[in-house]
Formats: structure tokens, sequence, C-alpha cells
């Protein structure tokens, strides 16, 4: 077999030997075309999944810091970051049976209130003297109280604080409602830990392909891994 | 060394340093996504907590939430316990004082209406040992091992903004990628927006 020497690689066209930049004698010289064209593809689907999910990645790492300084975030604030606003109040024109379950009491409320269609939760209060019904939306949630002695229903929206917003986006999940979109939300959460496995193993494979980086890069997986662990067995 | 290629270099080493972080990050999140399929692997009947002992404690609980802490540090120094806690009340005459530790599961329950303490050994559920290391973070510890975590934490999450930034420029400097790459970008950055809209 005759191995792939520079002549054959100035035969290529400007980008793709643009691709091979710096892929090192080893690969331009031993590996098979077939080789090579798998790993242009594993660099190239690498790229192209951090170019599609970059706002879900952009959000998980913004979120994380502002969960892990809550605190601060909480003097910002100059208190809780979670602060409500009373938006409306009204009699509900209805009545619900006794034995109603919460579930569906929120949602004719939702649906008297043009607020159905997303994902919400519902549950009596500590008193248990009134529905307390949470309309999850990611940029203004809405709180529903309901009290059956006098079907007042008050409406309350959440003030928009970043750092709540942040949150809120890292912790949306799906799967767990009626509701579609809620699951196509669980679906694109499902692609991104499915995409960054993926870059885990192919950054692995790009590393071993650049042979002046292996013993670095070896050195400093190894660290890592031992810094990792040590963790994992004192905290 | 060109900036190019210093930019391609931090980001190779960033993520051969971080890597196990990153692993750890997207594998824990597989149960966070499924909660409820993988809390049926454990619906055997078997008590996710068994009681080590109970005993008579008496200990006054007010009703503001905000000296949890400092009860927590309290009841665990009279057990001879110490270590990273969290403290949660499930309702407002009861307090869980949680250990905080990746390999064991142990907590306090104490009851101001009983006045009793138990302490209570957690079956370790491999799905929650994931879900445990995901979710740990933060400086409320005071402790120096866990105040490191929080910062490596922290450290992670710069290496993901950076990934990106410098992603985006190694990206740009393909001039044969930038049309399927904008489009592609823009692709991610409307579903995104979608969902945002109508979630």
């Amino acid at each position: 077999m005759v191995p792939l020497g520079l002549g054959s690689q100035a035969a290529r066209t400007g980008s793709r030997a643009q691709s091979f930049r710096g892929r090192g004698v080893f690969a331009r010289q031993f590996c098979p075309q077939g080789v090579l064209m798998f790993s242009k593809l594993i660099r190239r689907v690498h790229m192209y999944l951090a170019l599609f999910f970059m706002p879900w990645m952009l959000i998980y790492a913004l979120s994380t810091i502002a969960m892990n300084h809550r605190d601060f975030f909480r003097d910002m604030y100059g208190g809780e970051p979670v602060v409500w606003e009373k938006e409306q109040e009204q009699v509900y024109p209805g009545t619900f049976s006794e034995d109603a379950e919460p579930k569906s009491i929120g949602l004719a409320l939702l649906t008297h209130l043009r607020l159905d269609g997303g994902d919400y939760s519902a549950r009596r209060s500590p008193d248990g003297r009134s529905i307390v019904v949470l309309r999850n939306d990611p940029v203004v949630p809405r709180r529903i109280t309901y009290t059956p002695a006098d079907r007042l229903v008050i409406v309350e929206k959440q003030l928009f604080r970043a750092s709540a917003f942040l949150e809120r986006m890292h912790r949306r999940r799906g799967f767990e409602s009626e509701y579609v979109l809620n699951d196509a939300w669980g679906v694109s959460v499902d692609l991104v830990i499915v995409a960054m496995i993926f870059w885990v193993f192919s950054g692995l494979w790009m590393w071993w392909e650049l042979k002046a980086t292996r013993t670095l890069g070896a050195v400093l997986m190894l660290a890592g891994a031992g810094l990792f662990a040590m963790f994992l067995f004192t905290i | 060394m060109t900036f190019d290629r210093l930019n391609r270099r931090v980001h190779l080493y960033l993520a051969m340093f971080l890597l196990p972080w990153f692993f750890m990050y997207a594998v824990s999140s597989i149960p966070f996504s499924h909660a409820s399929y993988f809390r049926t692997l454990y619906d055997d009947g078997t008590p996710q907590w068994t009681q080590r002992f109970e005993r008579e404690y008496d200990l006054a609980l007010p009703e503001q939430t905000e000296g949890d802490r400092e009860i927590g540090a309290r009841i665990l120094q009279d057990l001879g316990l110490d270590g990273a806690f969290d403290t949660y009340r499930p309702n407002p005459r009861t307090l869980f004082v949680s250990l905080v530790e990746f390999q064991n599961r142990t907590r306090v329950v104490y009851s101001a209406d009983e006045r009793r303490l138990a302490l209570q050994d957690g079956q370790l559920r491999w799905y929650e040992f994931l879900q445990g290391m995901h979710a740990r973070g933060g400086f409320r510890q005071d402790l120096f091992l866990h105040d490191a975590w929080a910062w490596t934490v922290d450290f992670v999450m710069v290496a993901i903004l950076f990934w990106i930034a410098s992603g985006l420029y190694m990206w740009w400097h393909l001039p044969a990628q930038r049309f399927w790459g904008s489009l592609v970008l823009a692709a991610g950055a409307g579903s995104f927006v979608l969902f945002l809209y109508v979630l």
C-alpha cells in the first residue's frame, strides 16, 4: 500500500487540505483513506453538534454559576430571588365538588384564565383552605391561589430575575406531564446529554490523533481523574 | 505559537483535565431527565431508610427556619457526628439533618412535638448517587474540601463558557464551514427561543 504522502495531500482541494492542518505525520502517512474520512466526520459532527446545542450549554453553565453562588444573588436582590406580584383577582364563576383533586381544579382554573396548555402543579395549602396552582413558564411563571370558601382566585406573576430564570431553565425537564411540548423539551435535554457524551469520546479521538499532544494530554487527564477520585472518596 | 494554535491547545487540554466532571454531568443528567422511570427501579418494597437508633431529645424548634443550620449543627454535635450537612423541614415541626457525602446516606430526623430524634441510614441507590454528584455545590458548608469542590464546579462552568467561545472562534476560521455552521447555529438558537415561547 502506498502511504499517503504530501503529494496526495497536495492534490486535495484547499478546504480539505485545511481540514487536515495540524494532523501530524502519523495521520498523513499511515492512515488509510477511510480512517481519515471517519476522522473528518468525527470532527464535523463534534463541531456541528456544538453549534446547534450552544444555547443549551450556555444556559446550563450560567445557571450552574448562579446556583453555586445563591448567597451572592440573594444579597444582590436584597432578598429571595423569587418574588410574586399580584396580577389580577376575580371570583371563579363555578364550583368544584368537595372530593375534586387539586390537579383537576388546577386545570379548570388555568383553562378559565386562559393559562392552560403548559406544565403546572397543584396542591392544597398547608392549612387546607386553598388550592395553590403553579403554572410553570420559562419566563413568567404564575401562581394561582383559589379559595373555595369565597371562590376567590388570585393570580400572581413572578417578577423576572435572571438567577431565578436560569435556575428554572436548568431544572426544567420533560416526560412528567401530558403536554407534547414538555416532552419535546425533555427530548432536547436527552439529545444534549448524548451530545455531551459524544463530545467526550470524539474529543478523546481527536486528541489521540494529535501525536504531539499525547503526553501532556495524558498527564492532564490523569491529573483530572486523580483529583476527581480524591473528591469522590473524601467528601 | 499563534493565537489560533494556543486557542486550540487550551480548548483541548482543559477538556482533558475536566473530562471526569463533564462526563459525570452528562451521565448524571439521565436520572434527572427520566426521574419517574428510575424511581420504579427500587419499588420492590425495600425500605429506603433503616433506623439505626431512636431516642428522646428536646430542643426548641422555632417557626422561622433561618436558624436551622445552627440547630442541625447542635444535633450532630450531641450525637457525636460531624461533617457537611443540610437541613430540611418536611413540616414545620420536623427537621431533617442530612449528612452530605457522596458514598453514604445518613440523616437525623428530629420531631419537636414528640421530642424524639432518630438516626437513619439510607439505601445508596446508584441513580441517587449520580444525582447527588450532579447537585453538589455551593459554599454553605464552610469546609475546605467542600469549598474546593464548589470551586471546581465554577471552574468547569467557566471552561464550558470558554469552550463555547473558543469553539466559535475555531469554527469561524474554517471558511468552508461558515455557511452550514451559521445555519446550524441559527437552527439551534431558533429552537431554543421557540421553546422559551411555547413551554
